[in-house]
């Protein structure tokens, strides 16, 4: 098992009805998970679990050994997420969104961090605009500029490439790289079958069982193959 | 902790910063006037309301006309408004409860909770800044009851108990923020619910200091058990608070009655309820009996606990055992105004329903019958409700057995008016305002407040006449048939606005 993320016989669902089978896993430090499934499956559920934003049905998950506590602040240093949470303040532009992640991460230099996000998401010109002036493409560059601008052993990312074009969807590919490459876990769920093959090293496919398949074969299940 | 505090100052500053480069300095003082002129408009009313009926009190007659026999007026008019300052006390605990009181935004619950510094500076001075507005707000709200209910005090009483009020309400705030600390919260919520009996009592004891120094040391020892833990509140409570209060407020702001029920209404149960499914099961053929099984078996699921009805009953019982005997005028508004909220809180499954309106068009069956269906339960309980009071009435002495029969009678249209106000339709913003008194207010407001009030108040006129009468004519009779077909047919035939 890995040492970074465990579930064992994790059972996710609402009002007391799971919506997936069960899931267990372990994930060592810089794996790339990629969880894929037909909508409905329950993918986003199962990750919103390990990431401590609802409550197991039963099972158990571990983050570093200790069990998921998303309110202690060694848990919040630890774990990164981008969801699909198109929440801004109205009053703060991109860069002081940017900024703010970037200070209360105690990131060093976070100026200079913030513009390299900023550059790097392709949203340089618009850093003085306010998000309600944002593309919603934009927007979620801006979100996913928020999750990666601090530090993190484990990010999850819950269909990151919703809303981006093809150029934006290989720099976030080359980007989950690097940052698996240094050292952090990411979890990832994603329809894009060119995202999975590019960047992950275990794949897991949810559906009434859920069971682990190589990456080229989740692949040829999110391309219907 | 001094990196939250800098989170916070920064995210504030850069707030003020944008504020101030939208609004100009005449924007500030037009808001200003039309405020001040606003609350000096609602201040007046009040205080013309306040002074005609401490009159009419000061001028009862004891002993004389009263909707029950006087011989069973034998409750001390002292406990009664205590029992109302403890309910009210309650009420301020629930309400804090449901909207908090330690929340953050949707924004900053996004941006600011997954930080890893110490949420305390986060969510600190908002609450305290609640606290501060709950207190003023319930000191404000208590002097007119304390000028009715006191008619031998001074000045200087009634504002020593307006401010004492003021602090059992923040005690109660902070109350509700306690239980947000705990998730098995069922003993700490009686034993505030207890605690606050002798809270209540406070106001009622002269002017005195110790009374006031006695509620704002119990706040000072509650706030210091609160304060430092305010940052151990769990993040989906922060943000789930931060929901229903949003929620509500811009309910408030666009003066939208159904959205702020819809709001404030209990989140429904998790657990699946299994009522009524015998009568649903059963095999039917017809559309329209389909339609009114599902209408009767939601209303049986999802209607909150009656405890709000049984509430309101039990003081439209009491006012009228009052001893000295209160004028029959204000105890017929409070049956009406007691009325009206019931009837209102009947209304839950059809606002819910009223939300999506396209379900029932896909139904193959007249839109017509399908309001009728979904006036049949309001209609039953409010049936219900009025059969109780009436009828408790009528043992107390008012009326004759036949005031039961109104009763029912003037329930099955205030159900149909619970069904008109849960569609009444939203305010149309985009045309021009009309110009009020109390300023500005979008057009066709009043009426699209008043719908669902309307028929509820038809409905209930003839029964309250007949108790101000204290005899049950024939004519009354026909009168109340005719006020709840009329409130029934006008809601069977007025298309939903939403």
């Amino acid at each position: 098992m890995g040492d970074v993320l465990e579930a064992d016989g994790l059972l996710v669902g609402y009002v007391g009805t799971p919506v997936c089978g069960e899931v267990s896993l372990g994930l060592a430090s810089g794996e790339v998970l990629a969880v894929v499934g037909f909508n409905g499956a329950g993918k986003s559920t199962v990750v919103r679990t390990l990431a401590g934003r609802q409550d197991p049905l039963a099972g158990d998950v571990r983050v570093h050994g200790l069990p998921v506590m998303p309110d202690a602040v060694e848990f919040r240093r630890q774990v990164a997420a981008v969801f699909d949470e198109d929440v801004f303040f109205p009053s703060l532009t991109v860069r002081e969104h940017l900024l703010l992640v970037a200070r209360g991460h105690s990131v060093s230099s976070p100026e200079e961090a913030v513009d390299a996000e900023l550059k790097f998401f392709g949203i340089a010109d618009r850093a003085h605009a306010v998000p309600d002036a944002l593309s919603s493409g934009q927007r979620r560059r801006l979100l996913l500029a928020a999750g990666f601008i601090r530090p993190s052993s484990l990010l999850f990312l819950d269909e990151p490439e919703q809303r981006l074009d093809p150029v934006m969807r290989d720099a976030l590919s080359r980007r989950i790289q690097g940052c698996a490459d240094a050292g952090t876990t990411v979890v990832l769920v994603t329809h894009d079958p060119r995202l999975l093959v590019q960047t992950a090293t275990a794949c897991l496919v949810i559906d009434e069982t859920v069971k682990p398949v190589s990456t080229e074969r989740g692949a040829q299940i999110i391309a219907g193959a | 902790m001094r990196l939250a505090r800098n989170v916070v100052s920064f995210t504030r500053r850069a707030a003020r910063q944008y504020n101030r480069a939208r609004s100009s300095t005449r924007d500030l003082f037009v808001d200003l006037y039309s405020n001040a002129l606003a609350g000096a408009c609602v201040v007046m009313i009040v205080a013309s309301l306040v002074v005609a009926l401490r009159g009419e009190i000061a001028a009862r007659n004891i002993g004389g006309t009263t909707l029950v026999a006087a011989h069973w007026q034998v409750v001390p008019a002292g406990i009664v408004w205590m029992l109302l300052t403890y309910l009210a006390l309650v009420g301020v605990v629930v309400l804090a409860r449901r909207l908090g009181p330690v929340t953050v935004g949707q924004a900053e619950g996004a941006w600011w909770l997954p930080l890893p510094v110490d949420r305390r500076p986060m969510v600190l001075p908002s609450f305290l800044r609640r606290l501060v507005a709950v207190g003023a707000v319930a000191s404000v709200a208590y002097v007119p009851f304390s000028l009715l209910t006191a008619l031998d005090r001074s000045p200087w009483d009634h504002a020593n108990s307006a401010v004492i009020f003021g602090g059992a309400s923040i005690v109660a705030v902070i109350g509700a923020a306690a239980l947000q600390l705990t998730s098995a919260a069922g003993a700490l919520r009686a034993t505030i619910l207890l605690g606050l009996i002798p809270v209540a009592v406070l106001p009622f004891l002269g002017f005195s200091m110790w009374p006031l120094i006695l509620v704002l040391s119990l706040a000072a020892v509650l706030l210091a058990y609160v304060v430092p833990r305010v940052g151990d509140v769990r993040g989906v409570e922060l943000q789930r608070g931060g929901a229903v209060s949003g929620h509500a407020a811009a309910s408030i702001f666009f003066i939208d009655m159904n959205e702020l029920r819809r709001s404030l209404v209990a989140a429904p149960s998790t657990r699946v309820s299994r009522r009524g499914s015998r009568y649903y099961g059963r095999p039917t053929r017809r559309p329209l009996t389909a339609v009114i099984r599902a209408d009767v078996v939601a209303f049986l699921r999802l209607q909150p606990p009656p405890t709000a009805a049984l509430v309101w009953l039990g003081l439209c019982v009491s006012i009228t055992l009052i001893t000295p005997a209160l004028p029959v005028f204000l105890q017929l508004t409070v049956t009406l105004i007691a009325g009206c909220l019931v009837t209102a809180g009947t209304g839950t499954i059809a606002r819910r329903t009223a939300v999506i309106p396209e379900l029932d068009a896909l139904l193959p069956v007249s839109p017509v019958l399908v309001r009728c269906s979904r006036m049949i339960m309001p209609a039953s309980a409010m049936a219900a409700w009025m059969g109780a009071l009436t009828g408790t009435l009528v043992v107390l002495g008012a009326g004759t057995p036949f005031l039961v029969l109104l009763g029912v009678l003037a329930g099955l249209g205030m159900g149909a008016g619970a069904a008109r106000a849960a569609t009444r339709p939203a305010t149309d913003w985009t045309t021009p305002p009309v110009e009020t008194p109390f300023g500005s207010v979008p057009r066709d407001q009043v009426s699209s407040l008043l719908r669902g009030t309307d028929m509820t108040v038809l409905s209930m006129a003839p029964l309250l006449l007949t108790l101000y009468l204290d005899t049950v004519h024939p004519w009354l009779l026909l009168a109340q048939i005719t006020a709840s077909i009329t409130a029934i047919t006008v809601q069977a035939s007025t298309p939903s606005a939403r």
